[in-house]
């Protein structure tokens, strides 16, 4: 194995030396742009192995959708590969891609958030809410990016666009207007007047990242530039001065503005943050008695002024209140290239400054000319051979070239869902600030469910996901598959032929040789995504499973109980 | 492959491992204090950030600081400041200085809650790098069914995710491990005989060995194929020390948290634990909270404390204290001055204590000024010293690594380890 030298930047990014070596050799204003690997010099052959067209299929389907494909879809991309577009495209405009969407844009905005000190109390309205209920408030910018996608609307719209979504229960909480089933998302409009500016005008938003004491939105500002320019200032390589008395907003309004290694961030931090004056610093949720509540006044826009003093500026550019902002984020080049990011390294699973500068180049080129259109962003993606890659034969390059993506906990509930009909809810009385929690999906839950557990962010504590398995991931995945296993398997051996799920070739009680492999045969199409032989080493496999397991326990149901839960609980099943 | 990835293969291969400290130690290394025997490590954060003028760092009330009601007084070697309202500080420092060491004037370099905690608990910037009780538990008790538990909130893994697992904030973890704690669904899930189990690990044996034999011949995805390897196998050694792990229910206050730690470490479920105060440290508005958050955790680590003290350490004659070190910190400390809140904001200087196996305890190490500000110091010593170097969180957690007995060389090279405090 050969060592390739590191790079400079690299050592000075990871080392964290926060002594005068980094301030002298990067300088005050080194704030800094999340940074995507520049591509080695192509002087070498590649030897990335692609994967197979099936395969392809398979991935595309699982990072668009969460879903393995239909069998249909395998035999058809077998048999003419030149048709897996078409059938992307279907895939673009299921509602599993929507989830995707809002599950892809969580990972940058870090929104959905269980912690009691962020639940809304169940009263008036929602006295009959349940935490699950409550919490899923904060969904509501997600829910507007999916909407604006799934409706081929300009992407950048999520910044522009003069509505926002809402169920009953953000329709009570923010007084907007909702009719219909409550769970229902539509589209409402802010009845304050307040600017147009899509996600930035959502109050939830600054609900989750709130400003507090002296802060001056300086917090919310970082968080809008880092998830939609992928521009981080606290990445930046700045000492903070210490000589400056940071209890003192006097002084530090003017280090902030005189002291250079204050400044080199904050002249551009603050001009951003004076922004969003208008919003409240944060509600404590144990503070609320009554709704709506009230958290846009647009009297307070210009509160800046006593503040930190600085006109709103966008990096140095002007720009009119917060509908302006919104403009000129969605024409700032970067956030055309943020957004080719995150939708990169979410679907490969490749960390985003890992990802090949020169495919990030041709993504954000191509998504401009496509009018912001991010379907044809995911597209573009899931058909570049980057995407594609599922090996390498040279070693060195093999440490780097991630070639299996373990499935997210949201990507686990969708595909399980798909191929047993099993959804992994349960209803519980634990409370989260005096609410009972009530029905909740497990794998979309931290407070009381699965998914940190099984490799997912929880939003706050824990921001970036595990693509590898450990003993609790293993626990959940184990767990789930058993759970799916054994509803599939009872509710197909109650249901005529026409209402099964999975046992379409045989019954559940026939235990013959033949027959069970004829069903094996369509159990590897539907969890693993392979069209296999029934003689083959891998029906074989399966096959001993079940035949061994009957041997056990002499019951058909318990023997496909257990071979189910070895399918879905395998490293084919779990990773793509 | 560069400096990130280095990090994150290092360890992860077996291979590259046995190569790697080579690579990475820098002719300009300077001298490592690497404990000769493995101590395992529990981690207590104070996460939101303490004021360090309660308690672990004394200063006299001025127009430049804010303190509290108290007075400094001497625990063994330790200046701590302390006042009857807060009898659990006194408790603690007055049983247990003898085997605490005070660092004081740590630089984080940061007042971002997310981007101090990294800083405080890699020794680096990046939040994908491992943090040190990943690192000694990968390094040093990677045998073990959950080498790194995490008990609290807030850990990072990076490359050793693999090794790590979370109880999650209700204890969760609990429901997977035993059926009677289950959470009811439409459908009971199938409960596998030990025959059927075998049966299943052997499908997933074969299925892995597929993946391997067709993806994962080399590199990324060989490790992941390992990975899934060595989780099965984790989790099914897990529910053998179900018990040690408690029961699922709200999330667990410090003192059970330390029950579990120690049931876990004790019984070779765990080499190393995080775990967090659960105390509201982040006073902007009302400081005086610090007292009670003060007053939560050193009942906890007393109780910890009491704990190690009372089980049998690893050696015969030896007690857990002897192998295990503990470490309490928060990812910075609060400014000096109350605000017109009556509270503090963040400040990019925190303080922290090591206690347990190995530690020089009795003493005190680093410094600050009248006014909370980093003053240089004599590595060698922990000493004030003109002409000293600063402390930093970076060569902090070197030191800490240095002190279980990984020479920080191999995770954090170019970074001068401050390890005075390693007896």
């Amino acid at each position: 194995m050969t060592i390739r030298p590191l790079r400079k930047d690299s050592w000075w990014r990871h080392l964290g030396v926060v002594g005068t070596v980094a301030l002298g050799s990067l300088g005050a204003t080194g704030c800094s742009e999340s940074a995507v690997a520049p591509d080695a010099p192509s002087a070498t052959p590649s030897t990335k192995v692609l994967l197979s067209p099936v395969q392809h299929l398979t991935r595309a389907s699982m990072a668009l959708r969460g879903v393995r494909p239909s069998v249909e879809d395998l035999t058809l991309v077998t048999a003419q590969p030149e048709q897996l577009p078409a059938v992307i495209d279907r895939y673009l405009a299921s509602p599993e891609f929507g989830a995707t969407i809002r599950d892809l844009h969580n990972e940058s905005l870090l929104l959905r958030i269980e912690l009691e000190k962020f639940a809304f109390p169940s009263l008036e309205k929602l006295a009959d809410a349940t935490a699950t209920q409550t919490v899923g408030a904060y969904e509501e910018p997600l829910r507007l990016i999916e909407d604006i996608v799934m409706t081929d609307q300009p992407y950048s719209k999520i910044v522009t666009a003069d509505y926002t979504m809402a169920n009953a229960i953000v329709a009570t909480i923010w007084g907007l207007p909702h009719t219909g089933p409550a769970e229902q998302w539509q589209r409402a409009t802010w009845p304050d007047g307040r600017p147009a500016a899509g996600i930035l005008s959502s109050s939830i938003m600054f609900q989750r990242w709130r400003s507090t004491g002296f802060n001056f939105n300086r917090g919310r500002a970082n968080m809008i530039s880092r998830a939609l320019l992928c521009h981080d200032f606290l990445t930046s390589d700045v000492l903070v001065d210490t000589s400056v008395d940071l209890s003192d907003p006097d002084k530090v309004s003017h280090a902030v503005v005189d002291n250079a290694s204050c400044a080199g961030c904050h002249q551009t931090l603050d001009p951003l943050g004076s922004y969003l004056f208008a919003f409240r610093g944060q509600v404590a949720p144990g503070t609320i008695t009554k709704y709506p509540v009230k958290f846009y006044a647009a009297n307070n826009e210009s509160d800046w002024n006593a503040a930190t003093g600085r006109v709103p500026l966008f990096f140095g550019a002007p720009a009119m209140g917060l509908g302006g902002l919104g403009q000129a984020i969605a024409t700032d080049p970067r956030f055309a290239r943020c957004a080719a990011v995150h939708f990169a390294s979410f679907m490969t699973e490749v960390d985003a400054d890992q990802l090949s500068a020169a495919w990030v180049a041709r993504l954000q080129q191509q998504f401009v000319a496509d009018g912001y259109n991010a379907k044809k962003l995911a597209k573009a993606v899931v058909l570049s051979d980057e995407f594609r890659v599922a090996s390498d034969t040279d070693a060195g390059r093999a440490e780097d070239t991630v070639g299996l993506l373990k499935v997210r906990p949201e990507q686990l509930g969708r595909m399980l869902h798909g191929i047993t009909g099993f959804d992994w809810v349960t209803n519980l009385t634990t409370k989260m600030r005096q609410t009972v929690i009530g029905t909740t999906d497990l794998l979309q839950s931290d407070f009381a469910g699965y998914r940190v557990l099984a490799g997912g962010i929880d939003s706050y504590f824990v921001t970036s996901p595990v693509h590898t398995m450990n003993a609790t991931s293993s626990l959940v995945m184990r767990n789930a598959a058993a759970s799916a296993a054994s509803f599939v398997v009872e509710h197909d051996a109650a249901a005529p032929v026409a209402q099964r799920t999975l046992f379409m070739a045989s019954d559940v009680g026939a235990t013959d040789e033949a027959s069970v492999r004829k069903q094996i045969v369509q159990l590897h199409a539907r969890i693993f995504s392979e069209l296999i032989a029934a003689d083959s080493p891998e029906a074989t496999e399966t096959w001993t499973l079940f035949r061994d397991a009957l041997a056990i326990s002499s019951d058909a149901k318990q023997a496909w109980k257990i071979t189910l839960t070895g399918m879905l609980s395998d490293m084919r099943a779990l990773f793509y | 492959m560069n400096r990130r990835n280095f990090l994150k293969t290092l360890g992860a291969v077996g291979a590259l491992s046995a190569v790697a400290p080579q690579l990475l130690r820098s002719s300009e290394a300077k001298s490592q204090k690497v404990a000769a025997s493995p101590k395992r490590l529990i981690v207590v954060l104070a996460q939101g950030g303490w004021d360090t003028t309660y308690a672990l760092d004394p200063k006299v009330q001025s127009a430049d600081v804010d303190v509290p009601v108290g007075t400094t007084q001497r625990f063994g070697g330790v200046d701590i400041f302390a006042d009857a309202s807060r009898p659990n500080v006194s408790a603690f420092f007055a049983k247990y200085a003898a085997l605490t060491a005070v660092v004081r004037g740590i630089n984080v370099g940061s007042v971002s809650h997310l981007e101090a905690m990294k800083r405080m608990a890699t020794g680096t910037r990046e939040e994908r790098n491992a943090d040190v009780a990943s690192i000694v538990a990968h390094d040093l008790g990677n045998a073990m069914p959950l080498p790194y538990l995490v008990l609290g909130e807030t850990a990072f893994t990076g490359p050793y995710a693999a090794s790590a697992g979370r109880v999650g904030a209700t204890n969760q973890l609990i429901t997977l491990l035993d059926p009677t704690e289950a959470y009811k669904t439409a459908v009971p899930a199938v409960a596998p005989t030990s025959g059927e189990a075998a049966l299943l690990a052997r499908y997933a044996a074969a299925g892995a060995a597929r993946v391997q034999a067709t993806r994962g011949a080399a590199g990324y995805n060989r490790r992941r194929v390992q990975d899934f390897a060595d989780s099965l196998e984790r989790g099914e050694r897990l529910k053998a020390v179900r018990e040690g792990l408690g029961r699922r229910g709200k999330s667990l206050a410090l003192v059970d948290q330390v029950d579990v730690a120690l049931d876990a470490l004790s019984q070779d479920v765990a080499f190393c634990t995080m775990l967090s105060t659960r105390a509201e440290w982040d006073t902007h508005d009302t400081n005086i909270d610090q007292s009670e958050s003060h007053e939560t955790t050193f009942a906890g680590l007393t109780r910890l404390l009491d704990g190690l003290n009372a089980r049998k350490g690893i050696k015969p004659g030896t007690k857990m204290i002897d192998d295990t070190v503990v470490l309490c910190f928060a990812e910075f400390g609060r400014t000096p001055k109350l605000n017109s809140n009556q509270g503090k904001d963040h400040w990019p200087v925190t303080a922290a204590m090591l206690m347990g196996g190995g530690v020089a305890g009795g003493r005190m190490f680093g410094a600050t000024n009248a006014s909370v500000q980093p003053e240089k110091i004599d590595y060698a010593t922990g000493a004030a010293s003109a002409s000293g170097k600063s402390l930093a969180s970076a060569n902090f957690a070197a030191g800490v690594l240095n002190l279980c007995g990984v020479n920080s060389a191999d995770h954090l090279p170019n970074t001068e380890a401050f390890d005075a405090f390693v007896a």
